[in-house]
């Protein structure tokens, strides 16, 4: 009996809270003019359009600036580490002289490796008998063979 | 005599497509279907009854701004009341920066007919005084359930969470706000 009196006021103590909290706020609901309401609502949609150009622009701005930051950052990394010459890569070494060689005729390419030569047998590097004579190799296998050196 | 024939209400889906074909009216019949359990909603969450209005307004312009982005996971009205609970938060953000008053403080200094107010039972302003000393979710929970009479599996998916948890929350509410009101 005691059990079912406290269940009993339990269910009335949640019922009370449910009604008071039901008439919360009616007050402001019931002055509200909803007609009036509307109409600005639709007057407002109306006069400033939804934001999302100004949205985008806002982003691609973003971007931009990080863009600007990465590169930049790069671009002050490059200069500030020490060992490399700013703007130069080993790639781009290697592949300005491939260029220059394409420029040269078969006797300038022989006369460069004639002073290869020089170098290697002043650094007593002896040159095998019965090996190929880099006289007798034309102008395309001069340039291969110069390429290999370069590494 | 013929019976008038009964046109049956659009639903609130229809009128959401139209208003993104760009009807206007179908914009103002939402406004007119939900705007008072809107404002019941927010007065009850803390909003002086003075600025009621202007929330109401705010919360349909960015509800019908980001329309494109309610997926029907829970109903329309229930979705409206989240944004409202997100405009009033912003409110109350404003309201600090300017140090006009607390949050809390504003809505027990109703504006309005002093006649209105002593009519207001005590219990009821307990109770409103009360739900502010509530954590965000327990409140919103409190209002969905008690006052708006959604199920928690609406209430769970308005605002992310599971039925269970928003049942947990709504307890704790209950419990506290009885301590109070008491």
């Amino acid at each position: 009996m005691k059990g079912d009196a406290m269940n009993s006021d339990a269910m009335n103590s949640d019922a009370r809270l449910e009604g008071l909290a039901k008439r919360l706020g009616h007050r402001a609901a019931d002055r509200l003019d909803v007609d009036a309401a509307a109409r600005k609502v639709v007057e407002r949609l109306r006069e400033r359009p939804a934001p999302r150009l100004v949205w985008v622009q806002q982003t691609w701005l973003r971007i931009a600036a990080a863009v600007v930051m990465v590169v930049g950052g790069a671009v002050i990394a490059s200069r500030v580490t020490p060992g490399r010459r700013p703007g130069v890569s080993p790639e781009h070494v290697a592949h300005f002289v491939a260029d220059d060689l394409s420029d040269l005729s078969a006797d300038e390419l022989q006369d460069v490796l004639a002073s290869f030569d020089e170098i290697i047998s002043s650094d007593s590097a002896a040159v095998p008998e019965g090996s190929t004579d880099l006289h007798e190799l034309d102008a395309q296998q001069l340039r291969v063979v110069l390429r290999f050196l370069e590494g | 005599m013929a019976q008038p024939h009964m046109v049956p209400a659009a639903p609130d889906a229809a009128l959401i497509l139209a208003w993104q074909a760009g009807d206007e009216q179908a914009a103002a019949e939402l406004v007119g279907r939900h705007a008072r359990p809107l404002a019941r909603f927010l007065a009850g969450a803390g909003a002086p009854d003075a600025d009621v209005d202007d929330l109401v307004q705010e919360t349909f312009i960015r509800a019908f701004r980001s329309v494109d982005r309610f997926r029907g996971q829970c109903q329309f009205r229930t979705w409206l009341l989240t944004i409202g609970s997100n405009v009033l938060k912003d409110f109350g953000r404003r309201a600090a920066r300017r140090k006009v008053m607390p949050l809390d403080e504003a809505v027990r200094d109703v504006t309005g007919d002093p006649h209105e107010h002593a009519e207001a039972s005590e219990t009821e302003e307990l109770l409103a005084a009360g739900l502010q000393k509530l954590p965000r979710l327990q409140r919103e929970v409190f209002l969905l359930r008690a006052q708006q009479g959604l199920e928690y599996e609406e209430i769970a998916a308005a605002l992310a969470t599971t039925p269970g948890a928003a049942r947990v929350h709504y307890h704790h509410a209950v419990r506290r706000l009885k301590e109070i009101v008491k």
